[in-house]
């Protein structure tokens, strides 16, 4: 048997722990060969731009700079932007004619907040929903150190209808993303950054202070009259509830982190900053990978773009690889001579990237296959092009282990929630819900 | 024939010696005798209904314990048909009558059973579990606890609410995981605002007398005058804190108009992201004088909406004051002025009232002291730290514990949190964050969370402390303040003379609004009214935003009662409101301007006055396009009369209703259809009549002579969730501009062939003939509030003396809140 890289040192684990636990992605220690279903790690990643694409008339002189595919099906042919993924047709699924019916009656620039979410954000209320990524971190979550990796260009939170970051918990909180190379590494495969660290106190601190309070309470029972216990012990089991958690959480303290290989580490270029936007995006997709590669989490984002114009650094993302307008300027000039093919070239960028991605998840090892085949990767925009909220630009990826079906050009009609796609993405990596956010059923068409 | 009499009878005796043999063992004296004197009436008079075949009311007699004393819910059905018999509901009219004497005797030997069970329970009975905080508490006692305004209840689930509609009932507050992990969240998040640590930040300081915005969002006329469609807005680009309280002072005079409302401040802070607002309210005052005045809002910047330091397309916190007063009136149009700078401006308003801004003062935060004074409170200045940090932190927790656990602690306490705070101290690189962590395992401790009934936990025993806890969240939601902890440490507090005036004290305590809004809300479950979605089509002007004041007209009517300590049979008619502006608007009463409320005496021909005229308990009973007579009615048994109609049953047949000269009756001819229908008569004969009485008022609690002529549109109703939505809604499918009108039909005649027409007589004939029914009701609820537990059988002789003394007192509220807490009820274990 090869070692694979995700494979677990036994000795080391062992030492590590002291005890013998419930570990997530045990079967990294056992045959990587195994063919157990159950024990199949499922896997999510979301990458978003903003502004959409270029949508050039299909009969046009630009024609070809038309970001969707001509043809339907599996006869599609490419038009140049993404005509780099052939070398993954078969892995991969072209979305049209979908997008978040709440999204279309909101401000044309201010949908990256619900890319994931489909929430309806105006003047009303400027509160966001629970995304995608999220509800998947918070079922599957704890089979790994990080429940989840969220990663943008801008980092934190933004404002809201120009948000830094794809991904929202349960209560519609946006949570912060990380953009510095260096500090997600520290944190992914380092020792720790601060972050981490006061996480570590934090949880260390809990535990202790979780073990006092449920001595102190257990001998209160004990006082207590039997009616008073039966009430009492909602007390006591969640303190034990949450004590589990924490010990969950602790865990992965005893354990040391993988550790990178050396020619994994010469490809990171951990100082690149927004200065050197393609360097600095391989980067980040790098690291992604990387993420996946050592089981570190399971579920990430990645907000390559968004649509905050000039505050954001992603704003000058073009000038500084040569193009004469920022990316606003350029997305707005899609219908002016020339401009089609401007912002092509931009989405062919975009789209040599996320290739180099897929390129990476595709050839590492993974239980039953590759990463790509067990990670369900979605990838795109909430403007088809600058200021239309509907058709959004979408291509689903990967995750042949979980069910999907590729090599399509799949379009749907106006009538479709992009909900509904969530819907069987979530089912796909087994998280089981009726609906999400405004579906109105399931996307069926993307499985097998 | 004598001879098959007594066969019978001997049969009849036989049977009951040998039932009686069967019951428990505490109780078989009184068992046997129960059941020889009653089991024979039930099986002549009641079995026919209550008995094998048939279970009217769920009741079934023959089956019946009667060893009361070994089982409470026995009991407690005894005490129900015990009520029944002494109100002259059963027998029902129609059926065959018990002569005086046997009636006489059946009560009689229920009410001594009943009583020596009260007697036996009450010995054994402990009614109250550890109760946790709810909500509103938990945030109000941290609020008070650590001396900071914070959104503490922002992620904290909601409560359950008790069967009878409280959020106070120990049973029903669950605790979960959730809720434990919600409490050590927040706990930490206020401690690292509470215990600050490093030197005093930066504070920012900015004055402005006019507006310093260039562009704004949408078409705004910036101006220090402000009207209905101007603002003020001004922005500090940099100088703004993101953590701490801050202060905005306004300079202000206005421009008042007679007749007319007085001019509303609203200051908001936020900012703009980009294409959208993102503002919270700070404070909105009323200005009902002219002069020159200064304003100071108040609050902690980290709860408002705060712009990102260095993104952003408009950075810069921003302070908006408007004048929001609305008199309804359509806005006029602004027109774009051609001066380069493209300002709108709108044309004045000459008579509406103005607000004149003359400056207007951002400071933030605000630190006069360093560390502020939340801070000093728990680490005060002390040599100790340096020199003794184990007896610093013990002698800390020393003070704060007390306050936290609402109680004294004993030293054993103090030195588990001293041994947890010296095991993590290591792990910390500060003492600061060791202390937040100690003390946020205070704040998760059932002592903080719960109310831990001393009795369950025989070291210590009921005691003043505990007292003074259980009046300060009644009356204030909170925990018990400096005062009343320093009676409790002197062991005075149980004394009746400075209990009563404490409750009076609570009373006049602005804090006792939690008390007004909480009971009246749950008590008249007006907090409903939330819920309602009114009709646009039908109320065209109608506001969602008068809700907020029909609740309050609600709330402040009650507390108005409670001040002046008027009888609480105003509740039921009165001949005034407590009604602001838009209320009295609402309901077509003049000259009241401005939004506070206030009592106004009102004229007969209105019919309002008391809670069946107000527009909250109108409205939260209907379905939003029109009255609901059922709703109204179950409202008016259960809250009013405390009476509940039994729910529903499951297997209601759907009415017939292909008949299209049903659709074109009125809602009280088809109610009397319903009621005629005999599944249904057995409880809408009793029902319906109460909401009848109430159909002058329309959805929204406006008075109305006649309907819509409903038009025929056939379709199926059924009737077991609300049979008159349906109905209601296939009238309400006509909009044809001259539809036929009918007059409304309010003559409810009762299954006692009484009859009662309109809102009026309903009100005359409460007060005569129900009012000491209604006493019952309103000492019940408000007993079970201040519990916090649902009321048992146990508890009927107090109710009862409660009740007495109650309608002796005049009906007056305070006297009545006094002897609750004064009851063995209250004060026991």
């Amino acid at each position: 048997m090869t070692i694979k890289s995700w494979q677990l040192d036994r000795r080391a684990f062992l030492k590590g722990t002291g005890v013998s636990l419930g570990l997530p992605w045990l079967e990294c220690m056992a045959e990587s060969e195994s063919k157990d279903s159950s024990v199949q790690p499922k896997r999510f990643c979301a990458m978003y731009f903003g502004f959409g694409v270029s949508l050039p008339d299909e009969k046009g002189e630009q024609a070809k700079w038309r970001w969707f595919p001509n043809g339907e099906g599996k006869e599609f042919q490419w038009n140049e932007s993404l005509k780099p993924l052939e070398l993954h047709r078969d892995r991969i699924t072209i979305l049209g004619g979908l997008s978040h019916p709440h999204g279309r009656t909101m401000g044309a620039h201010d949908t990256a907040d619900t890319f994931l979410t489909g929430a309806l954000m105006n003047e009303k209320s400027l509160s966001n929903t629970v995304s995608l990524d999220q509800v998947i971190a918070k079922a599957n979550g704890n089979q790994t150190r990080f429940s989840s990796l969220v990663m943008s260009t801008d980092g934190g939170v933004g404002e809201p209808t120009r948000s830094s970051t794809l991904s929202y918990d349960d209560k519609g909180r946006p949570i912060p993303a990380l953009n510095q190379p260096r500090r997600i590494f520290d944190r992914f495969f380092g020792a720790g950054d601060a972050d981490s660290l006061a996480e570590r106190r934090r949880l260390k601190s809990q535990s202790a202070m979780l073990d006092r309070v449920l001595e102190d309470a257990s001998s209160l029972r004990l006082r207590l009259g039997n009616q008073d216990r039966e009430k009492f012990d909602e007390y006591l089991s969640s303190v034990r509830q949450i004590e589990e958690r924490v010990e969950n959480s602790q865990r992965w303290l005893e354990i040391p982190r993988r550790e990178l290989r050396d020619e994994e580490l010469k490809m990171l270029d951990l100082d690149s900053d927004e200065n050197a936007p393609m360097t600095f995006i391989r980067t980040m997709y790098d690291l992604l990978y990387l993420a996946f590669r050592t089981d570190s989490m399971r579920v990430a984002t990645y907000q390559i773009t968004n649509m905050a114009d000039a505050s954001s650094k992603a704003g000058k993302f073009p000038q500084l690889e040569g193009f004469k307008d920022s990316l606003h300027t350029l997305a707005h000039a899609w219908d002016k001579p020339e401009g089609a093919e401007n912002l092509g070239r931009w989405d062919r960028l975009m789209t040599e990237q996320f290739t180099q991605f897929l390129e990476r998840m595709a050839t590492a090892p993974d239980a039953n296959g590759s990463l790509l085949d067990n990670t369900l990767v979605l990838y795109g925009s909430s403007n088809s092009n600058t200021h239309n909220n509907n058709n959004y630009p979408l291509i689903l990826a990967g995750g042949q282990n979980l069910g999907l079906k590729h090599g399509r050009f799949l379009k749907f009609g106006d009538h479709v929630p992009l909900s509904n796609l969530f819907v069987t993405a979530l089912d796909s990596m087994g998280v089981h819900r009726e609906a999400f956010a405004d579906s109105t059923g399931e996307l069926s068409e993307i499985r097998t | 024939m004598p001879l098959m009499f007594l066969s019978s009878l001997t049969f009849c005796v036989f049977a009951i010696l040998l039932c009686a043999a069967a019951y428990g063992e505490d109780g078989p004296e009184t068992s046997s005798r129960l059941a020889l004197s009653v089991l024979p009436i039930f099986q002549s008079h009641c079995q026919n209904c209550h008995g094998a075949k048939e279970q009217a009311g769920d009741l079934r007699l023959d089956t019946l314990s009667t060893d009361l004393n070994a089982d409470k819910a026995v009991a407690e059905k005894w005490q129900r048909i015990l009520d029944m018999l002494e109100a002259g509901e059963m027998p029902p009219k129609k059926a065959k009558q018990l002569r005086p004497s046997k009636r006489k005797k059946l009560t009689t030997s229920i009410a001594s059973a009943v009583n020596e069970a009260i007697e036996i329970h009450s010995k054994t009975d402990r009614h109250r579990v550890p109760r946790r905080l709810n909500r509103i508490e938990y945030a109000n006692t941290m609020r008070d606890l650590l001396g900071l305004n914070m959104d503490y209840a922002r992620d904290i689930p909601s409560d359950a609410l008790s069967a009878d509609g409280f959020n106070n009932d120990g049973q029903a507050l669950q605790m979960s995981a959730e809720h434990l992990a919600c409490y050590l969240d927040t706990a930490r998040r206020a401690m690292e605002k509470v215990v600050v640590s490093g030197p005093a930040p930066r504070t920012y300081n900015s004055e402005f007398t006019k507006s310093n915005v260039g562009n704004w969002k949408g078409n705004v006329e910036f101006s220090n005058r402000l009207g209905r469609q101007q603002e003020f807005i001004v922005k500090m680009v940099d100088d703004y804190p993101e953590q701490g309280d801050f202060l905005i002072r306004v300079r202000l005079s206005a421009e008042l108009k007679p007749n007319i409302g007085f001019p509303l401040v609203k200051v908001s802070l936020g900012y703009r992201p980009d294409t959208q607002v993102l503002f919270r309210e700070v404070g909105l005052v009323e200005i009902t004088e002219p002069e020159e005045r200064l304003l100071e809002f108040r609050g902690r910047v980290e709860e408002f909406p705060l712009p990102v330091r260095g993104q952003g397309k408009f950075p810069g916190l921003v302070v908006m004051i408007r004048n929001a007063y609305d008199d309804g009136s359509l806005l006029h149009k602004g027109e774009q002025s051609k001066e380069k700078e493209k300002k709108w401006t709108y044309p004045n308003e000459p008579n509406l009232p103005t607000i004149l801004i003359h400056s207007v003062e951002f400071q933030g935060p605000l630190t006069e002291e360093w560390p502020p004074i939340s801070h000093r409170k728990i680490l005060n200045d002390s040599n100790l730290r340096e020199t003794d940090e184990k007896a610093y932190v013990a002698e800390m927790l020393g003070r704060f514990m007390p306050r936290a656990y609402r109680r004294p602690v004993e030293s054993t306490e103090v030195d588990r949190l001293l041994e947890f705070f010296q095991a993590i101290r290591p792990e910390f690189p500060t003492f600061e964050e060791a202390i937040r962590e100690t003390l946020s395992m205070v704040l998760i401790s059932p002592q903080f969370l719960f109310f831990m009934d001393p009795a369950s936990d025989p070291i210590r025993s009921i005691d003043d402390w505990t007292l003074a806890s259980r009046l300060s969240f009644f009356l204030w939601s909170t925990q018990p303040d400096e005062e009343l902890r320093s009676l409790a440490a002197s062991s005075q507090i149980h004394e009746p003379e400075l209990l009563s005036q404490q409750v009076e004290r609570l009373l006049q305590d602005p804090k006792s609004s939690q008390f007004v809004e909480q009971f009246t809300d749950q008590w008249l479950k007006i907090d409903k009214l939330s819920n309602i979605a009114v009709s646009r089509d039908r109320f065209h002007h109608f506001d969602d935003r008068i809700k907020a004041d029909m609740q309050r007209e609600t709330q402040q009517f009650f507390r108005e009662l409670l001040d002046h300590d008027w009888s609480a049979l105003n509740l039921l008619k009165s001949d005034f409101v407590v009604v602001n502006e838009r209320m009295a608007k609402h309901y077509g009463i003049e000259g009241v301007w401005g939004n506070s409320f206030r009592r106004v005496p009102i004229a007969p021909e209105l019919h309002r006055g008391g809670l069946l005229s107000q527009a909250s308990v109108l409205l939260s009973n209907s379905t939003g396009r029109d009255s609901h007579p059922v709703r109204r009615a179950v409202w008016l048994r259960d809250r009013i009369l405390n009476d509940p109609p039994s729910p529903p049953p499951a297997d209601v047949p759907p009415l017939n209703q292909a008949d299209p000269k049903f659709l074109e009756m009125s809602v009280r001819q088809q109610m009397e259809i319903h009621r005629n229908t005999e599944s249904c008569a057995r409880c809408h004969s009793h029902l319906d009549p109460w909401g009848i009485a109430l159909e002058n008022f329309d959805a929204i609690g406006l008075w109305r002579d006649e309907v819509k002529k409903p038009l025929a549109k056939s379709k199926e109703i059924t009737i077991a969730d609300g049979m008159l939505d349906e109905v209601i809604a296939t009238n309400k499918t006509t909009t044809s501009k001259k539809e036929p009108r009918q007059p409304i039909d309010t003559i409810a005649v009762f299954s006692d062939g009484r009859q009662i027409d309109g809102v009026d007589q309903l009100k005359e004939y409460l007060i005569t003939e129900r009012s000491k029914q209604f006493a019952g009701s309103l000492v019940s609820r408000l007993l079970t509030y201040a519990l916090g537990r649902k009321l048992e059988l146990v508890d009927q002789p107090a109710i009862e003396k409660l009740t007495l003394e109650f309608v002796a007192d005049g009906y007056r509220l305070k006297p009545l809140i006094k002897k609750i807490v004064a009851t063995s009820a209250f004060q026991a274990m």
